[in-house]
């Protein structure tokens, strides 16, 4: 039984569904993320837990009290708005205590527990700024004081990091981890950004067009991805169409080892492996020859597209001090059979 | 910003001369010592300035106008200020009809108002009121309050308001707390320009003041038609310095270019 649910609830404007029958069950101190493409419902979603926008269908229930028809000062949650939404008249303490002045803090508890969350989010000596003093990192975590100032029983948070640059970003996803860790607060955050949802999620939930297609555990949405949009929109795949042959993927006359898959033979399949599944190796060796096309360096990691019979293949070389293959030069494509992931495609299978 | 070529900057340069020039004459001439207005004057001199003191006709209109402007420019606001909130977050059944009716004053010549509203006091009894004057003055101040209260609506981020709701405020408690500080410079700046409105206005006051309301442009206009001397010039000269002044405090508070063009 979860926490926060979410029972079939569905939104429809004028005619069309923006979001479909959404069911979800999210635990005590759980940290979720709605990851999708923009226009998904993701952000339709948040807002009807957080009673901004009225379901047209479904329940939501909150620690067993059913919220869906609950006013949005009623129901006492967090929010942290895209764009922070900070009220610009008022200093960053005034805003943090405003939550805390609406449910009649005592003020020397109201002071007290301000000065506290201005703490944990590392502002306590900007407490007399105004918002338009403050960088973008900084009033995100004002914004986050806010929301949490009121001890809210769950923190919603509408794409949180999207206004800050890469590397505010990626600071910003360790911070909030740990101010959501510290707090134990039950979170849900919205995102297209696939590596933000992976890196701080307990469970991510992927939604397509107005449905939610997966919802999995990070690790496990990345390597058992339950449809090709989720293959492709989480991390890069190599996406090869074939034919079932042998125990392996013909595809354009040469047999791919894969995975053991419960496929008649002949049928139409979809081969898929990760890039960094792949592994380079000199000319001659490994199941298929090919031929670099083009490499790009990226730090961490190489990136080279391989032609080869079956088609290009995107490899992912990690960085070990030695530079793979040039552009041009031949070489040969080895994995783990396990790794290629064999699926029957739609239609074609039964 | 853009440049602008010499003969651009030589048009705008003439533009403003020929607007301001009027004033400019007005108040130099309001410093005579001479009989008439003569330009160039001679020496400098208050005489006249004296001389609207002294007549206290002119000085109970100065207080009828700062009453009647005040009082009317507040009015509209209150009532700018709701209808703009229904006219900017509501679709309902006669809301361009109500934003029409709203702004018609702007429309229709003061002349044919003042006409119009004679014959209604003369009609109900309530020429020479007070009260009725005002109302006349709320009805054409109105639309420049509407429209500045709308444009400062139209740049207002709602997700503030939300996350007011959010952290438990009510529906007023956001507009006392978030929007109306947030819409404070279009406010002040719809009363300012309301206030002015109705303290210059002549051509509608004419038809609906009585001698026990007569209003400061509607006393220069009658002592204007029987004698012109340097006192018309330094009463106008008054009237520019408190236009002025007022301007000058809205600018410093909130920025006119922040109010009227709406810029950040």
């Amino acid at each position: 039984m979860g926490f926060l649910t979410l029972e079939g609830v569905s939104k429809v404007y004028g005619g069309l569904a923006a979001v479909r029958d959404v069911d979800l069950a999210v635990a005590r101190g759980e940290f979720v993320s709605l990851l999708g493409p923009s226009g998904c419902g993701k952000t339709t979603t948040l807002q009807m837990i957080a009673g901004l926008v009225e379901p047209t269908g479904g329940r939501i229930g909150l620690d067993g009290r059913d919220i869906t028809r609950e006013k949005p000062n009623r129901r006492g949650l967090g929010v942290v708005f895209q764009s922070y939404a900070l009220f610009p008249h008022m200093t960053v303490a005034e805003n943090v205590a405003f939550g805390l002045e609406m449910r009649k803090v005592p003020r020397a508890e109201r002071d007290r527990r301000v000065a506290e969350m201005l703490a944990l989010v590392h502002l306590a000596n900007l407490a007399e700024r105004y918002p338009r003093q403050l960088s973008g990192g900084q009033r995100q975590r004002v914004a986050i004081a806010r929301a949490l100032v009121i001890a809210p029983p769950v923190l919603l948070l509408d794409e949180p990091l999207s206004n800050l640059d890469a590397k505010l970003r990626e600071e910003m996803q360790f911070e909030l981890r740990r101010i959501q860790r510290s707090v134990g607060t039950t979170t849900i955050m919205v995102t297209h950004d696939q590596a933000e949802a992976l890196s701080i999620s307990d469970r991510v939930v992927v939604m397509e067009a107005g449905r939610m297609t997966q919802i999995d555990a990070p690790y496990r949405l990345y390597e058992q991805p339950a449809t090709a949009f989720i293959s492709t929109f989480v991390g890069k795949m190599n996406r090869l169409a074939g034919v079932w042959r042998d125990g392996g993927v013909a595809v354009a006359g040469t047999v791919l080892a894969s995975a053991p898959a419960d496929v008649a033979a002949g049928a139409a399949v979809t081969a898929s492996i990760r890039p960094e599944k792949l592994h380079l190796r000199p000319m001659g060796e490994g199941r298929l020859a090919g031929r670099v096309a083009s490499r790009f360096f990226l730090g961490g990691h190489w990136l080279l597209t391989v032609g080869t019979e079956a088609g290009d293949i995107l490899v992912s070389v990690p960085n070990t001090g030695e530079e793979p293959a040039r552009e041009g030069e031949p070489v040969g494509l080895d994995w783990a059979p396990a790794s290629l992931r064999v699926e029957a495609d739609a239609g074609a299978a039964a | 910003m853009q440049k602008n070529g010499p003969v651009a900057l030589l048009f705008h340069a003439l533009v403003v001369a020929f607007v301001l020039a009027p004033l400019v004459v007005i108040c130099l001439v309001a410093f005579t010592p001479e009989n008439t207005l003569t330009m160039p004057t001679t020496a400098f001199s208050l005489r006249w300035f004296r001389a609207v003191f002294e007549h206290p006709d002119f000085v109970t209109a100065f207080g009828n106008s700062l009453w009647l402007a005040t009082i009317a420019a507040s009015i509209s606001v209150a009532i700018a200020v709701p209808a703009g909130l229904a006219i900017d977050r509501y679709r309902f059944p006669g809301r361009d009809a109500l934003n029409g009716l709203f702004l018609s004053p702007l429309i229709i010549p003061h002349l044919v108002l003042g006409v119009a509203f004679l014959r209604l006091f003369a009609l109900i009894g309530a020429t020479g009121s007070f009260a009725w004057l005002v109302l006349s003055h709320v009805i054409i101040v109105t639309p420049y309050v509407l429209r500045l209260v709308l444009a400062a609506l139209s740049g207002l981020d709602r997700s503030a308001e939300q996350a007011a709701m959010t952290l438990g405020a009510s529906r007023f408690t956001v507009f006392r707390r978030v929007t109306a500080p947030m819409i404070l410079p279009g406010i002040s700046g719809g009363w300012l320009i309301a206030f002015i409105n109705s303290f210059d206005e002549l051509t509608m006051s004419i038809f609906v003041t009585s001698p026990a309301t007569v209003t400061l442009p509607v006393r220069m206009y009658m002592y204007a038609t029987e004698s012109i001397d340097p006192m018309m010039a330094a009463v106008s000269a008054l009237m520019i310095a408190l236009t002025a002044l007022a301007m000058l405090a809205l600018d410093r508070v909130f920025g006119l270019d922040k109010i009227l063009v709406g810029e950040k």
